[in-house]
């Protein structure tokens, strides 16, 4: 290989990658021989000056111009916490936020912090955040290297969300610390064979499911399962390409255009349970700091109950908190199953399961020993800030000494509801489905528990009305209980309008409704009294996998004209007590520091 | 001029819940604001509805409230606060910073002053005044008052009847024309016209979809050079240039989905000089009495012409990456201006010898490049307008624009390593080319001349496949200075390649 050629290279932004393809070497020897020849990056300071003025924040950005290096590694012990990159749907603010945290604590415990991260949007790459910023790209080499120019003692993988994640074992294998929960113990939870092993183990339930790494193996594995079933690719956060899928054609097709299925990236297969209940809990451990198995502490963050069914993406999914249906021995069973798995994969800082509950007997779904997406809400809601304890356990102390070692259960309600950028998209149906798509939440704070939800859509931007007439029309699935809602509206004083099949079911149950046509029946139809504002509020459940032209038209139609719509039977009855409990008594304001 | 003494308690008015447009930056800046707050040793109020962010963790502000941010709600906080603050005993006043919470705090301030709120209760705004922020938002009135300043800007007209729109059309002389319905939620109905039949049409719609039946037709300035300047001002009229930004691609794509570079680098010294005092006239005439705004200007690469796009007087997306593209924190030294400091007051903390009066000089290039989710939403059109649907972006830092550029692109998390040769295939629609594969020529012109997320990677498939510099140009109008910059990558990856045994 040419010396001369390959520092040409890097100055001109080549990673050892794009080298090691384009010269037909692996990147590890295009790494070594750079180590050989010397050819490393310097770093240098932003410093607002072009180096006119010393600058005493250390800010920095790495080139291979080959001018001096302005880094002056210190000797204190150094953790370096790995961000989450670009901003995108699945991974958003909330993993920034659990980087920061992880910054402040360990700045306590008296490290030296170094933030490495390359999103310009955040909190993290503040150059006071941490003590050292490194603005720099989230990949293997660019990481390695400031972990080997710092003589980093540790890294912190487990809070930047999938993109550090992924790092994580590459990182390991070339002499990097990772700290906290071991990244075997992150794979067992990854590997669907490793995982059900562990779960047999434990006797806890899961979905029946298998893996498929191709067509074939896909459409086995469904007919031992049968339909519904639940398909995505593994290593991803955000639900990408995650979906219900109903029949062999479906799945053909999923297989043939939605993903790209190996050997090393099976498609994951799971047997969907319809109407189930589904419910998050965020708790921390310390187990993986000692030998018996009895020894240490785990603690539930919180418990996160879903108010639409199973089937719409946790990171979309409204949330309450505490669970306000869930029965004792339900939230029992879920407790003694979340220590049991925590225990189990030792795990040091945070871990998030989702399980879904049907009738009383409890499933996992997924368990992820890292920080999640609803770790900064449950901070909040409980006052305790969780990141923060996280990372202080990873960097070696227990949960004793922290004095965090029982379980808080507020004595308020707090209300995650997503907001999505559907009003960016026109003519994308607006259904909730596994796959992810809302790009932020808001939270709703009171100790009525319909207040807090009718506060979570005012922040959401879709107030709910107090009055007016509710549009009602759902699939034969939700027939029976349309009724309930439709009652629970009339009570209320709304007017109810719907097209025959939902009004024919009203009427029969001897409510009042008004009749109208279906788009394809003639005028005035739904979408004119939409774009005339004379409906308030919309309650539209999709008929099955494949939505009717006119749902859709319906539904874009409410988004673009501001209309609230529930697309959930469980979320049109929540709101129906959210606004009973509004006009009651409407509502107050209270601060975070008197909740807690 | 010291701090302000009068004041006891001040409201911040966060962004709320992200949404595309508007990000976790206003968290970044919200964030800073109490804490140089807090460090004047005000009382900070917050209220922002998103849990996720940092600045509503209890540390950051003495009375954090987690609640909508509506006019309504808002208002009960006000009053809810002023009780406190009589009962304390507090002395002084209860000030309200609406400047650093994105559109969303600027809309609910505006609306609390209409609703009489702020005077029924004594509260000041600080940092931007109504007036200043009514100048700087409303179309018609911040053109009009661009004229007056003798700057220019697109010319343009209003239009209620089909009969006045042929008019306007007739006095701009030349198509296209972009069309614009007023009211409508994210100007639904609107459209650039290419020709007579196809700007009657969208004129009609327009005036039909409108609800006040209004429509606007400006010049277009497609393909024009697009840049930005993140100005500051303080109450004595000290203001300074933070930073120059140079979107690279043309006018027609929202700045928040263009990929931008820091410093500017296609403008000659006096052309910037130019910029740089039309930013003061901007942000003096519009009467941003302290803090921080960002301008936005079209230059035609023909002639030359500086028009006036925007300006918004308030921290915006843009602060975010000025702050971290030039070390200078934008938000906090923001703050500080809104509480009486001047510019030549305020230390900075990076140097701590110089005063935030002197302008960051950087000695680097910076590129900032949007991050998309279309996947996620196959049903909608993957092509980029003025409409923004970026949902996050990476930056990085180079000494070039060459390393910079490849640094950011491999920031993205997609999958790439750099501009192209990392070995991972291209899937255009359904069908799949090999990284090095060239690929049809029908098909790069098409990816080039319709902006969309891909068109950086196949500015390397054209100069691959034989197109030139110019070829370039006339299709995508991106300067032929960055043109000349991406070829000189290919041109080494081919000889890199050219070394494989």
């Amino acid at each position: 290989m040419n010396a001369d050629l390959l520092a040409k290279a890097k100055s001109l932004g080549f990673s050892d990658r794009q080298i090691a393809h384009l010269t037909g070497r692996s990147e590890d020897e295009v790494r070594a021989f750079r180590k050989k020849i010397g050819l490393v990056p310097s770093y240098r300071l932003v410093d607002t000056c072009a180096a006119e003025f010393e600058a005493y924040t250390p800010y920095y950005y790495s080139t291979y111009d080959r001018g001096d290096d302005e880094a002056q590694p210190s000797t204190r012990k150094k953790v370096m916490i790995l961000g989450g990159g670009p901003n995108r749907i699945g991974q958003g603010i909330e993993f920034d936020y659990c980087c920061v945290h992880a910054a402040f604590a360990l700045k306590e415990d008296d490290f030296e912090t170094l933030m490495v991260n390359s999103n310009p949007e955040t909190v993290s790459t503040d150059y006071d955040t941490s003590d050292k910023l490194f603005f720099e790209p989230l990949t293997l080499e660019d990481v390695l290297h400031i972990y080997e120019r710092e003589q980093c003692w540790g890294a912190i993988a487990q809070f930047g969300g999938q993109t550090p994640l992924n790092l994580a074992l590459g990182l390991q294998k070339n002499g990097v610390n990772i700290i906290g929960t071991s990244p075997q113990s992150i794979e067992i939870a990854e590997d669907r064979k490793l995982f059900a092993a562990m779960l047999t183990k434990l006797n806890i339930p899961q979905p029946p499911n298998g893996i498929a790494t191709n067509e074939t193996e896909a459409l086995a594995v469904a007919q031992t399962l049968g339909y519904p079933i639940l398909v995505r690719p593994s290593f991803v956060l955000g639900g990408r390409a995650m979906q219900i899928v109903y029949s062999d054609a479906e799945l053909q097709h999923y297989m043939r255009f939605a993903v790209e299925a190996s050997p090393e990236r099976p498609v994951l297969v799971d047997k969907f349970l319809e109407e189930a209940t589904e419910v998050d809990v965020d708790c921390i451990a310390d187990v993986g700091h000692f030998t018996g198995p009895n020894e240490g502490t785990v603690v539930v963050g919180a418990m996160l109950e879903h108010i639409e069914f199973a089937g719409v993406h946790s990171g979309d999914a409204a949330m309450v908190l505490p669970p306000h249906t869930l029965s004792d021995k339900v939230i029992d069973t879920i407790r003694q199953y979340t220590h049991a798995m925590a225990r189990e994969l030792k795990v040091i800082g945070l871990m998030n399961v989702q399980y879904a509950v049907k009738g009383d007997t409890v499933y996992v779904l997924e368990v992820n020993p890292r920080a999640s997406r609803t770790v900064p809400f449950v901070s909040k809601a409980i006052g305790v800030p969780l990141a923060k304890i996280a990372a202080k356990v990873m960097a070696g102390k227990t949960l004793e000494q922290l004095g965090f070692t029982a379980e808080i259960w507020p004595q308020h309600w707090a209300v995650k509801e997503s907001v999505f950028p559907f009003n960016r998209f026109h003519g994308q149906d607006i259904l909730l489905s596994p796959e992810m798509r809302s790009t932020g939440e808001v939270m709703g704070l009171d100790a009525d528990l319909g207040i807090a939800y009718s506060k979570s859509q005012m922040a959401a931007g879709g107030p709910l009305p107090l009055k007016g007439r509710v549009f009602l029309s759902v699939s034969d699935a939700h027939k029976d209980e349309v009724v309930e809602v439709a009652n629970l509206f009339a009570n209320l004083g709304f007017d109810l309008v719907a097209t025959s099949g939902t009004a024919n079911v009203i009427q029969a149950a001897g409510l009042k409704v008004q009749t109208i046509a279906k788009i394809a029946e003639g005028r005035p139809n739904a979408i004119d009294l939409l774009k005339n504002r004379e409906i308030q509020l919309v309650i539209n459940t999709p008929a099955g996998q494949t939505p009717r032209a006119d749902e859709v038209k319906i539904r874009t139609t409410a988004v673009y004209t501001g209309t609230p719509i529930m697309t959930t039977i469980s979320g049109a009855r929540a709101a129906a007590h959210g606004i009973e409990a509004l006009r009651k008594n409407g509502y107050t304001v209270k601060t975070l520091q008197e909740y807690h | 001029m010291p701090k302000r003494t009068d004041i006891h308690s001040v409201l911040i008015i966060g962004a709320g819940p992200i949404i595309i447009g508007q990000a976790c930056e206003f968290d970044y800046s919200g964030t800073q604001a109490c804490k140089a707050l807090r460090e004047e040793g005000y009382r900070v109020i917050l209220v922002n509805s998103n849990p996720a962010t940092i600045m509503t963790d209890p540390e950051f502000a003495d009375r954090t409230y987690i609640e909508p941010i509506t006019p309504e709600c808002v208002e009960k906080i006000i009053v809810r606060e002023s009780e406190h603050i009589k009962a304390q005993g507090g002395e002084g006043k209860l000030a309200l910073l609406p400047t650093l919470g994105g559109q969303t705090a600027l809309n609910t301030a505006m609306a609390l002053v209409k609703r009489g709120t702020l005077d029924n209760y004594g509260v000041e705004m600080i940092g931007a005044n109504a007036e200043a922020i009514q100048k700087g938002e409303d179309r018609q009135v911040f053109k009009d008052l661009m004229i007056q300043i003798g700057l220019d800007v697109p010319i343009s007209g209003t239009a209620h009847t089909l009969e006045e729109a042929r008019g306007i059309a007739e006095r701009i002389g030349r198509f296209p024309l972009i069309i614009r319905p007023a009211f409508t939620l994210g100007g639904t109905g609107g459209g650039i016209a290419y020709n007579r039949e196809e700007y009657e049409d969208i004129a009609r719609r327009g005036l039909e979809l409108s609800p006040v039946t209004e429509v606007l037709i400006e010049e277009s300035l497609l393909g024009w050079k697009e840049f930005e300047m993140e100005v500051m001002r303080d109450r004595a009229d000290n203001c300074v240039i933070i930073c120059s930004i140079e979107n690279f691609d043309p006018m027609g794509v929202h700045t928040g989905d263009s990929i931008t570079v820091a410093p500017i680098q296609t403008l000659t010294d006096k052309e910037y000089q130019i910029m740089r005092d039309a930013s003061f006239a901007v942000i003096r005439a519009v009467g941003v009495e302290t803090g921080g705004s960002n301008i936005q200007f079209a230059v035609n690469p023909d002639d030359g012409r500086m028009v006036i796009i925007e300006m918004n007087p308030r921290v915006s997306r843009s602060s975010a990456l000025a702050s971290k593209a030039t070390g200078f924190p934008i938000a906090k030294i923001a703050a500080k201006l809104a509480v009486g400091y001047l510019l030549d007051e305020i230390r900075n903390d990076i140097t701590r010898e110089t005063p935030a009066s002197f302008e960051p000089t950087i000695d680097y290039v910076v590129t900032k490049i949007p991050r998309f989710a279309f996947e996620k939403f196959p049903q909608a059109d993957p092509t980029l307008n003025t409409q923004m649907k970026s949902v996050g972006e990476a930056m990085a830092i180079g000494r070039t624009f060459k390393e910079s550029l490849q640094k950011a692109l491999r920031s993205l998390e997609i999958g790439r390593s750099g501009l192209g040769g990392d070995g991972k295939p291209w899937r255009i629609g359904e069908k799949l080319y090999g990284d090095r594969d060239i690929l049809p020529a029908s098909l790069i012109r098409q990816k080039l001349s319709v902006p969309n997320a891909e068109r950086i990677f196949f500015i390397r498939h054209a100069l691959r496949s034989g197109f030139t510099v110019e070829d370039l140009f006339n299709l995508t109008k991106i300067d032929r200075w960055f043109l000349t910059q991406i070829k000189e990558i290919v041109d080494f990856e081919e000889a890199l390649a050219s070394t494989a045994n």
